[in-house]
């Protein structure tokens, strides 16, 4: 599903240069449950920025889909962008649309057929739990829910890939357990899922793959213990409020 | 594109105009003001040519023959001045219809008449009408190349004068429709400018959920032109409606200085569609420019 090989992406700023992640390899399954876990400024969201294709990395490749990323022509970027659906920390969602419209509006730019968008937000909304809150502007919805609209958009193009970037953000805790469930849910009937954050705890409930980044470059990975042991032996120094037990 | 999708982005274009009524007022205010401007700059053209034109066909050259040639040697110049490029009708006045013209005015000196008619002092003529009165004066030495002609009569200085009316208007006309094409466009671009950036949130949105460039754009311009339409049709309007009273006034009062130009303006009948037509594709084409132009930038996501 998702490729990183030897991925270096570093930022030029007229003076400067900054490497945002360096060196780094990662293969995640179709059908997997991953979280990437870092402090900010570790490179997470250079990572996110890489598969949404925001960024392109300066060196090496990263593989969506059986997709070669660097190697894509512009204009093909959009269709990649329709096998994935992201939820946002900020939600993203347009003020003055109703929830209903919120996730009708990314099918409708998409070139999805009227009658098919009618069938389908109203069944993705009532996945989410929020199928009697559809008439609803986002400021009329809590934080949890406005993030599961979010999530409805993210779901309606039936992607095979959801990413969360920091679910757990903007809401109470409680409410981000509810969320974790529902993504746990989704990962459940095989679609993969990113779950990108900083919050330890919230990694530390689920039993799920952990990949860790720091200082650009993956420390840790629960799937392959190998990884830490490596960046142990070339002298670096896992960041020491994670905890990699698992 | 789906007819569905299609009507979605028009829909989506028309609501935008309504959000920003303020913006597309002024910028449908300023555009329609251009082109009025570019259509009175034209008319003012296409006028001064009709005058030009005119007056060249009112003015012709006299060519004047020697005196004591052949018959033949008249008929080859006759052939040589219908063969010069340009020539447009050639009327041969012989000394004697010269002088059946003075006839009249000569009553009074009958002896006078009587002395000419036995020896006709006047020369053969050719009286010859040009078409492009700027080329008058190449033709006229032309003609005055010929052998057997003795001089050439031409009104140069008035065409001079015209030419050179003809030419400042028309470079006139086309300076300022290139200014105002650029102001339009400006005017245009800033509209749309500030559309873009009140739906930014939007705009990003759409690339994050995957919609392609022309998706993003479309409504951008649907908003554009029927800006630009709407203007043409209201700068049409406006034109051909003063226009057309212009006309009018000009056939009711003529004065000493209309007959001098042939007593009429160019009608409407003939110009009309040249306004319009002229109208609703420079609002499409300026529009679209303009539209292109703001919002490339945004499209980089």
């Amino acid at each position: 599903m998702i490729e990183f090989e030897h991925v270096t992406k570093v930022y030029e700023t007229q003076n400067d240069e900054n490497v945002a992640l360096e060196d780094v390899n990662l293969h995640i399954d179709d059908g997997e449950f991953v979280f990437v876990l870092g402090h900010s400024g570790a490179g997470k969201s250079t990572f996110l920025k890489l598969i949404l294709l925001e960024e392109k990395c300066t060196e090496g490749t990263v593989i969506i889909n059986g997709q070669d990323l660097t190697k894509l022509k512009r204009r093909k970027i959009p269709y990649i962008r329709r096998q994935m659906g992201v939820v946002f920390q900020d939600f993203r969602l347009i003020p003055t649309m109703t929830a209903y419209e919120n996730v009708a509006f990314a099918m409708r730019v998409t070139n999805i057929p009227t009658r098919q968008i009618k069938k389908r937000v109203p069944y993705v909304l009532g996945l989410v739990g929020l199928g009697d809150k559809m008439d609803r502007l986002p400021d009329e919805l809590s934080g949890g829910e406005q993030q599961r609209v979010a999530l409805a958009r993210a779901l309606a193009h039936s992607p095979k890939l959801i990413i969360a970037d920091e679910p757990t953000g903007n809401i109470d805790p409680e409410m981000s357990f509810e969320m974790m469930e529902l993504l746990s849910a989704i990962n459940s009937v095989g679609i993969t899922v990113v779950v990108v954050t900083h919050e330890h705890e919230l990694v530390h409930r689920f039993n799920k793959r952990v990949v860790t980044i720091d200082h650009g470059h993956i420390v840790s990975d629960t799937a392959h213990p190998e990884v830490a042991a490596a960046y142990q032996a070339a002298g670096g120094v896992l960041p020491n409020e994670f905890d990699y037990a698992q | 594109m789906r007819f569905s999708s299609f009507t979605y982005l028009v829909r989506q274009g028309l609501h935008s105009m309504r959000a920003n009524r303020l913006m597309t007022f002024a910028s449908m205010g300023v555009l329609t003001v251009c082109m009025v401007l570019i259509g009175l700059a034209y008319l003012l053209g296409v006028n001064v040519d009709a005058i030009v034109e005119y007056i060249g066909e009112q003015n012709e050259s006299i060519v004047y023959l020697e005196d004591g040639l052949s018959e033949e040697q008249i008929a080859d110049i006759d052939a040589q001045i219908r063969a010069t490029p340009g020539v447009v009708s050639v009327t041969y006045v012989s000394p004697e219809d010269v002088l059946a013209t003075y006839s009249g005015m000569l009553d009074e000196y009958a002896n006078m008449y009587e002395a000419f008619e036995n020896d006709n002092p006047f020369s053969a003529n050719y009286r010859v009408v040009i078409q492009d009165i700027s080329q008058l004066e190449q033709i006229s030495d032309q003609l005055g190349q010929i052998e057997g002609v003795a001089t050439v009569s031409a009104p140069l200085e008035l065409s001079h004068a015209f030419t050179s009316i003809q030419k400042v208007v028309s470079y006139g006309s086309y300076g300022l429709v290139a200014v105002l094409a650029i102001v339009s466009i400006v005017v245009i671009n800033n509209t749309i400018r500030i559309t873009v950036f009140a739906r930014r949130k939007e705009i990003g949105i759409m690339k994050l959920v995957g919609a392609t460039n022309g998706f993003i754009r479309f409504p951008f311009f649907v908003e554009g032109t029927t800006s630009g339409l709407i203007s043409a049709a209201i700068a049409s309007g406006i034109v051909c409606g003063a226009y057309y009273a212009l006309c009018q006034w000009y056939a009711e009062n003529p004065s000493n200085f209309s007959q001098m130009f042939g007593g009429q303006l160019v009608p409407l009948s003939s110009v009309w569609y040249y306004i319009v037509v002229g109208f609703v594709v420079l609002g499409f084409v300026l529009c679209g420019i303009g539209t292109a132009t703001s919002i490339r930038k945004h499209l980089n996501v």
